[in-house]
């Protein structure tokens, strides 16, 4: 670990005395040691390791913020356990918001007072970030991004190639040598942006997503010099990297004169920019955004797009991504759709905003250090799975469906994961 | 009790968080969710998990506002009939074991007793001898100078340590339904298309 310094320290300190409002000395005053969060969170069910419980983690930032703003805090410490943000209390932190939370907000949900533990989190990686201890990992993503334009560091040629073989394949597919994936047009009505895993390592999911865009007709485009949805600054709490990411997509909107941007499959993704971007830049975004969860269910309702309801005939259960639904209010529409496709559809239990992470989320599937703990908490994920006897496993996330891969090798579940747009592009009714 | 209410006026000055994103829910009926259905076991875990210690809780808070509410009553020096009186000894004798019942908990339970302080141990004493006291006030007034040792010493700690949640739990619970509105992620929406 590098040198803590007085700056540093400073740096810190600025997060937890600075309020912009009374969000945050609500939440730093509020947790009363009570406990009873230990079983929402998936790293506790797995462990039952109290360094694990959720109020553990609140209480080691709150804990710096009584020290040094409280009066029981500056005059007797012990008291309170008012901590001093020194090395020590650095490491735990490292140890417990980068390293043992998903960031998922099951815990917020349900603690018995009303805390939003994930927040709390969220500001302590904010301190850890401006102090410079943004786990090596997580940080080169983000510098991928903010160096590249996107977090995989995907050249534009190769990007662009990808997308010609892939228009060759829509054509193929369709049936019609005039389908394009069109590029950088002005005044269309969707900006589709996409999450970089899918040119790298998914490309059928872009496939499904312009087969769905030719279906509806629509008039819309990818960016090659903006198309990230994911800002990874969001889950290392370095706001000024978030601002820069957030503010690249925005521009972009503003430059193609684009009606809506359209967010991929991602569930930080779409948080980051339809929730958190907007505060990242200070501005009120003068278009629509919405995800593309919300767009699938809006073609078929409208009859834009028909789906064959008898062409999958197997078990599918949906796995619900904790910031597109628990943190960002997306949850009936991907459920309308797959209603509309699926006749064997099983909800998990919990599911919804009660569902448990995959646990990929917060950044874990960067943090390699992690990765023991990672796919420990998936056993959870993969007991929810099994027990719904699915063969399918649908979830509106790259992330969540890169985690899910793998939980499907670690836990030997035998399943199929797919995003949302797949499963549409495999039932789509294409007219003559 | 003036400090409680600087606390609160710090928080009602900071207000609400200056949110630039666009708003798609309800925020008050996100807020009266978030008092209501959301705490009740039928909706959150850390409840129909631990319903003992909810119910305990749940006893142990309201004999705690009663307490408040009696401190005043005696200020005013407003007597109750026999039977009210008893009704009221027997709640607060009930709310005050509530009270030792959960102190007993921290202590024994690991994850609880690794996650306390001092404060949290002295914070539960006071509140439950201040009920304790209460009661005893109520069954006999010549016990006043017990009763107004535990009130005053309550009374000091009260905006210091983890009691003066008592003013940001009603602000936590607010923040909750402001956020969860704002997204249109409370009320909670079970319908079929």
């Amino acid at each position: 670990m590098e040198q803590l310094t007085n700056d540093k320290i400073k740096l810190g300190l600025e997060v937890l005395s600075s309020h912009e409002d009374s969000k945050l000395l609500t939440h730093l005053n509020s947790c009363v040691h009570c406990g009873l969060c230990a079983e929402s969170c998936v790293y506790y069910k797995v462990d039952q390791n109290s360094h694990y419980v959720p109020a553990k983690k609140v209480d080691i930032v709150a804990s710096i913020y009584r020290r040094y703003n409280t009066f029981l805090g500056r005059n007797v410490p012990w008291l309170t356990h008012a901590r001093d943000l020194d090395e020590s209390t650095v490491e735990e932190l490292i140890d417990l918001l980068y390293g043992s939370c998903t960031m998922c907000g099951r815990c917020t949900m349900h603690c018995s007072i009303g805390v939003d533990i994930n927040f709390v989190v969220q500001k302590g990686r904010e301190m850890l970030a401006r102090m410079g201890y943004v786990p090596k990992t997580l940080q080169a993503t983000v510098d991928a991004a903010m160096n590249t334009g996107n977090n995989m560091g995907i050249p534009t040629n190769e990007f662009t190639d990808t997308l010609s073989w892939l228009e060759d394949e829509l054509k193929f597919d369709v049936n019609d040598d005039e389908a394009i994936i069109p590029l950088n047009q002005e005044n269309v009505d969707v900006l589709y942006t996409l999450n970089p895993r899918e040119p790298k390592f998914f490309p059928l999911s872009i496939s499904a997503m312009a087969k769905v865009f030719y279906a509806a007709n629509e008039s819309w485009c990818l960016s090659t010099k903006m198309y990230d949805v994911t800002n990874y600054a969001f889950f290392s709490g370095n706001k000024n990297e978030a601002n820069v990411i957030a503010q690249r997509l925005d521009d972009e909107m503003m430059n193609l004169k684009a009606r809506r941007c359209v967010l991929a499959e991602c569930g930080h993704g779409s948080r980051a920019f339809k929730w958190e971007g907007p505060n990242y830049i200070h501005k009120k975004l003068p278009y629509e955004v919405l995800t593309s969860v919300e767009l699938l269910a809006e073609y078929i309702r409208s009859g834009k797009i028909k789906v064959d309801p008898d062409r999958l005939t197997e078990v599918v259960t949906l796995h619900d991504p904790c910031n597109l639904v628990r943190e960002g209010g997306v949850f009936e529409e991907q459920r309308y759709v797959i209603r509309k496709i699926a006749r064997n559809f099983v909800e998990m239990t919990p599911h919804g905003i009660d569902n448990y992470c995959c646990g990929g989320g917060g950044g874990q599937l960067a943090m390699s250090e992690y990765n023991g703990r990672r796919m420990k908490i998936a056993g959870i994920k993969a007991e929810q799975i099994r027990n719904t006897g699915a063969t399918i496993v649908v979830t509106p996330c790259h992330n969540c469906v890169d985690q899910l891969i793998q939980t499907n090798v670690e836990y030997k579940l035998n399943v199929k994961i797919m995003t949302l747009a797949e499963l549409v592009a495999d039932a789509l009714i294409l007219e003559a | 009790m003036g400090s409680c209410i600087l606390h609160m006026i710090r928080l009602i000055r900071l207000g609400n968080p200056n949110d630039f994103s666009k708003q798609s829910g309800n925020i008050g009926k996100a807020t009266a969710y978030s008092f209501t259905k959301a705490m009740s076991p039928a909706k959150k875990e850390s409840a129909y998990l631990h319903l003992p210690t909810y119910t305990a809780g749940i006893f142990y808070h309201l004999g705690t506002f009663l307490s408040i509410f009696l401190f005043f009553i005696f200020l005013f020096d407003i007597e109750f009939n026999k039977v009210f009186n008893t009704i009221l000894i027997g709640f607060l004798l009930i709310s005050g074991i509530s009270g030792l019942g959960i102190l007993i908990k921290r202590m024994i339970k690991k994850e609880l007793l690794d996650l306390s302080n001092p404060d949290d141990f002295i914070s539960n004493i006071l509140v439950t001898i201040f009920q304790f006291a209460t009661a005893l006030l109520l069954y006999n007034h010549n016990y006043i100078s017990i009763y107004a040792i535990a009130a005053t010493i309550l009374l000091l700690y009260l905006p210091m340590g983890k009691l003066k949640h008592t003013v940001y739990f009603f602000a936590a619970r607010y923040h909750l339904g402001f956020f969860y509105g704002w997204r249109r992620i409370w009320p909670p929406i079970n319908f079929r298309n």
